[in-house]
Formats: structure tokens, sequence, C-alpha cells
């Protein structure tokens, strides 16, 4: 019992009699997934209206392009190149994308939906008919097709992954921020530094804890995802579980290290819209990270919830396994946990002068 | 100093310690030494810097100066005897969210009681503290001294050598006050060095050692009744004597510090032994020893030092 692991285990045992005991949080945990889930799915949802297409500009068609862009029903999504615009068609994310290039163009259609994608051929063909008759014979030659198997998509198959990570996020990183400013106030950490605890053990024993209910969390969650809102489960569960789980275990030692600037619970409130809001709108759920605009881009690229995103709906949605999301996704996870871990743990000795 | 604790190093010895903060300076050139084995009070006014003298000792603050050793070691490695220090803040260190049972298991579970061992201890600690009853009460649900009582088991739960209690009966009744005090006491025969800080002079009067810290520095130390000495207070002896005037006249002749009042003679003691001595002079009708109060000695060494 007095090995490290033993001692750890204490932690975590102790950690999850008190949460067991807290029903409200509990409930929350568990229920507001769905909550968000029925909010957010159903209230985004509605029609997905017009059609979602990409626009890869590499000079030249100009004719087209504006022809594109004059339809009323379509989403025009400027792209910065086909593999873009590939990998959004094969998620789901857009109905098809036309590559203009000076020779000509190629139109990339969705295998999985053939109306729209009809309804995509019949724009460009009604625009080199019209070229045709004007006289300009020759327009028309270098305009070809490619099928690419995308992904029969509704909304609630982006955002149920998403918001799986989203809501892990968010109460891991609160409840553990939270429970490390009491830490402090209760004077148990400072308790802590005079016992054979060690740092490294006591943030490992939170991680061990909250990991308990994060399996919770994420059962519930998965199960209503799958069986509630019809959203396929291609990959399998553990992979997900274990997505979700990393995910946890990088929002608890960041709570944990940020903890460090607040002075009470209610500041913790505080840092919702710096550290959470930022996630939320460039996790990429919402939009695709490659219509983001470029200088925000790498901010994208440094957030936890992009990556747990990602790999959550390639496991979900098309059946990706462990090593199809190693990288980058599990180890961007991996690196932010290890890194915040180190700062979480540095950062409770602050107070000892 | 009890039979068990000979040949051990102090528990605490401390040459010219110094520590900052900022300008002030919290610990000023402190010079102390505590034995193992005794019950050790810390007196002192408020910011005088006895909490950071326990902080200093269990190595939670970085000394700008001097030598401290704990428990034979330099503090410098006072992790590696963490196991035997008991240490309880003045925040108590509890979860309120957690029963008593609970709370006592978990810091039992962190020093790697065996179960058996723990059951045990847990027994026994809540008896001492008198919370057997309250075994599966939220710790958040007692009453003051209930936690703090709960407070202080959780700091025993590993038995250990060193114990450092910063203000560890406030708020805690007279009756379970003693049975505190006895069970300190039961320690330090055993050989555990128990240190305490405490604001009451009654508290301060049933250790073995007193310390009075004042601006960082030790300003007196030694036994209650040394203190004393050191402030000049002396036990005030009244004698009702039938014949005042001859009486005074005769003892001020054996070279005591008199003073009459009409037919009340005080005398002013050096030792206790000279009652015997004063009672062969004279006969008194009636008798009253004034024992002068710790309370008043620091009163005096505080305006004094």
């Amino acid at each position: 019992m007095s090995s490290s692991f033993g001692r750890a285990g204490v932690v975590a045992l102790r950690v999850i009699r008190q949460l067991k005991r807290d029903r409200r949080t509990i409930s929350l945990i568990v229920f507001a997934p769905i909550v968000l889930m029925i909010l957010f799915g159903y209230a985004l949802s509605g029609e997905m209206s017009g059609v979602a297409l990409g626009l890869v500009d590499g000079g030249g068609q100009a004719g087209l392009k504006a022809h594109l862009e004059s339809i009323p029903d379509y989403d025009i999504l400027r792209l910065g190149s086909e593999s873009d615009a590939e990998k959004l068609i094969s998620e789901g994310r857009l109905d098809g994308a036309v590559v203009l290039e000076p020779e000509g163009a190629r139109v990339l259609l969705d295998a999985s939906s053939l109306q729209i994608s009809g309804a995509i051929v019949a724009a460009v063909q009604a625009w080199v008919a019209g070229e045709q008759t004007s006289g300009l014979k020759d327009k028309g030659k270098g305009i070809t097709m490619r099928y690419i198997f995308g992904y029969d998509l509704e909304m609630m198959d982006t955002v149920g992954p998403a918001i799986l990570g989203l809501v892990v996020f968010f109460f891991t990183f609160i409840n553990a921020a939270i429970a490390f400013i009491r830490e402090r106030s209760q004077g148990t950490l400072e308790k802590f530094m005079v016992s054979p605890l060690s740092r490294v053990e006591m943030v490992a024993g939170y991680v061990l804890g909250f990991s308990f209910f994060t399996i919770l969390q994420s059962a519930t969650t998965l199960f209503v995802v799958r069986f509630g809102f019809g959203v396929p489960m291609k990959g399998s569960a553990l992979t997900a579980l274990f997505v979700v789980l990393l995910l946890g275990a990088g929002a608890l030692v960041l709570g944990s290290f940020f903890s460090n600037f607040a002075r009470s619970e209610f500041q913790v409130v505080q840092f919702i819209p710096l550290i959470i809001t930022p996630q939320i709108v460039l996790c990429g759920i919402w939009w695709p990270l490659q219509s983001v605009p470029e200088f925000i881009r790498p901010f994208s690229y440094i957030l936890p919830l992009t990556y747990a995103a990602d790999a959550l709906r390639a496991v979900m949605l098309k059946g990706a396994g462990f090593a199809d999301i190693l990288y980058p996704d599990l180890l961007a996870l991996g690196a932010f946990f290890a890194i915040f871990f180190a700062a979480a743990t540095v950062m409770l000795r602050r107070d000892v002068g | 100093m009890a039979g068990r604790a000979r040949g051990k190093p102090p528990a605490i010895s401390a040459r010219n310690v110094v520590k900052l903060f900022g300008r002030m300076r919290a610990l000023d050139d402190l010079t102390v030494n505590i034995p193992a084995g005794v019950t050790y009070c810390l007196l002192g006014p408020n910011g005088s810097g006895k909490t950071t003298f326990i902080r200093a000792v269990v190595g939670l603050l970085k000394l700008d100066g001097g030598d401290l050793r704990v428990l034979g070691r330099p503090v410098s490695q006072v992790q590696q005897i963490y196991p035997a220090i008991g240490y309880m803040t003045q925040h108590k260190a509890l979860y309120p969210d957690l029963t008593v049972q609970e709370n006592l298991e978990f810091y039992a579970g962190l020093y790697g009681l065996t179960r058996q061992k723990r059951e045990e201890r847990i027994s026994d600690l809540l008896q001492m503290v008198a919370l057997s009853e309250h075994r599966s009460r939220l710790a958040g649900a007692l009453s003051g001294g209930m936690y703090q009582r709960l407070s202080l088991a959780c700091t025993l739960i590993h038995e250990p050598d060193l114990l450092l209690l910063d203000e560890p009966t406030v708020g805690i009744d007279p009756r379970l006050r003693q049975t505190f005090w006895e069970y300190f006491q039961r320690l330090a025969e055993e050989g555990k060095t128990v240190l305490i800080t405490t604001h009451l002079m009654d508290e301060a009067e049933r250790c073995q050692k007193v310390g009075y810290m004042r601006a960082g520095k030790m300003a007196a130390e030694g036994s209650p009744e040394e203190i004393l000495r050191l402030a000049g207070l002396r036990p005030l002896l009244r004698l009702w004597l039938a014949e005042p005037e001859k009486d005074a006249a005769l003892l001020r002749s054996e070279g005591y510090e008199i003073m009459a009042k009409g037919d009340v003679v005080e005398v002013r003691l050096e030792r206790h032994a000279q009652i015997k001595e004063i009672l062969a002079a004279v006969s008194p009708l009636d008798m009253r020893l004034e024992e002068p109060a710790l309370e008043e000695a620091f009163l005096r060494l505080s305006e004094g030092a």
C-alpha cells in the first residue's frame, strides 16, 4: 500500500467518494451532454439548406466560377487544395467541389449522395452548354468528373462525437480546477506537502479518480448518440472511449494548472470564456478547419478539442482504428496531457517560498 | 526528558535561522533547541513567527540563513522523514464532503497503514477525540470543535515521532482539552516530541518547556517556572499576623522583601521552599499563596525586551 501506485490509488478512491456524494454534479455529468446534443443537434440541423460546394481556385475558368457563385442555393466554401476538398467530401462535410485550373476544371463529387451530385453536375453542364452555344466550343473539353466515396451526413453525425469531447472537456476542466482550489483553501494541499504523497502521485490520483467519471459520462453519452440520435459507430467504442479518456486527462491537468491563477471557485467560472469558448469555436465542429482563416488556424491546432473531435469523428463515422488516429490526433492529445501534467505538478509547489 | 528519548538527537535544533519575507525578518537569527520526548509550547503574539517557524521545520519555506535540523537531519532532507512527522495546520485540512471515518481512512492510506492497523488506530483515536459515535457523519456537518478534533485525529493517525500542532486546541472545551494534554504527555513519555503553538497561557503552563517568540526571535525559553523567574515574577505569600509590625521587622531582618498593609504582610518569595522557613519564624493566623501568571511574565518580557 505504501507504493507510489498505492498512494495515487488512495487519492483516486477519495476523489471518487467525494464526487459520488455530489449528486448534482453526477446528474450534470450524465444529463448535460444529452441536453446539449438535443440543443445543438436539433436546433442547428434544421435543414441543411443549399448545397455545400468547395471551390479550389487554381486560376482560370473565371466564367465557371462566376456561374457557380451566382447560383443562390450554393454555399461556396473556398479551399486551399484539392486534398482538403477530398477530405471534406469523404467526411461528408461538402457535397462536392470544383477545382479550377487554367487548363480546365475537375469536379469532385460525393458518390454517396447521388441526388446532390447530379445537381452539381447539372449546374456545371448548364454552364458548359451555355458557353458552347455562344460559340466557344473548346471550353467544355477540360472538365472531368471524379467520384469520392463520401458519407451521407446529418448534422447530428458531425456534432454528436464532438459534443461528447466538448462536454467531457468542459466538466473535467471546471471540476478539476475547483477541486484543486479547495485543496488549497482547505489546507489539505499543505498537509500533503508534508506527507509521503508526492505531487506526481497526487495529480495521478486525480487523473485516475476523474477517469472513472469520464467513463461513466462517455458511456451514457455514446449510448444516447448511438441509439437516441442514430449516429453510426463504425469503429470500436473502446477506441472512442480511449480518445475521450485522454482528452479528459488533458482537461484535468489543465484545470489543475489554471487553479493556480484563481483564488476562488467563482474565478474558475471566469476562465470559461478564455479556455472553453475558443475551443468550441475553433475545434472544427461547426465549420471545417479548412475554412478558418489561415492566421487563426494555428490556434486550432494547439487546442486539444480539435484533435479529439477529429479522432472521434474518424472512429465513429469512418471506422478508423487506433493506428489510423495515432498521428496526429492521439499524439497531440498525449503531448498536451504530458505538458500540462508536468506544469500542474510544478505549480503545486508554487506557494512554497 | 523521558527515558525513551535519551540518546536521541534533538527533535528540532535551529541555529541563527533567518527567514525574510521581503524586507520583513519573519525569523530573525532564531536559535532554539527542542529535545526529543518533550511537550514544547511556542507562545508569542500574532506575527511573532510561530507559524513561520513550524513551516520552516517541515521544509515548506526556504531559509535565508542559519542551520536547521529536524530529527537529526538537515532540513534540506526533511522529505525523507515525512512519514515520521505529524503536521496540523491552522486550516483543518479535512474534506467536509467525506465522513469522519473516510477522512481518517484517507490519511491512513497515504501513510500506507495496513488494514488491520488502520482500523485499530481509527478506533483508538476516535475514542480519544470523543467522536466514536460520529463515525459516519459528514465532516462538514460537525461542529467547529468536533471538526478540530477530527483534524487532530487525522494528524495522529500514523503515530508520528514529531508532532507539530499549530493552535490545536482552539474551540475545544476544557474537559476535552484536559484529555488532549494527558494524551500529549503520554506521547512525550513514549519518546515522541510534541510542539504546540497556542495563545492560551494555561496551556503553556502544562508544557514541559515553553518558548516565547517575539519579532522572529526567541525572547525567553525554559520551563514555565523558569520563564516566571526570568520575568522577575515571584510568588507572593500573604500572611495575616497577630503582631504584624513585630513579625514584619523580624522577616525584614532575615532578608525578605516585605510589604506591610495593616495586619497583612506580603512576602515576595524567591523559592517555594522559603515558605517553610517563614513558617518556622512566624505563626500567621491565616495565609494565602499567590502564584504569578505566565501571562504577566510574557507581558513583562514583551515590554522589556
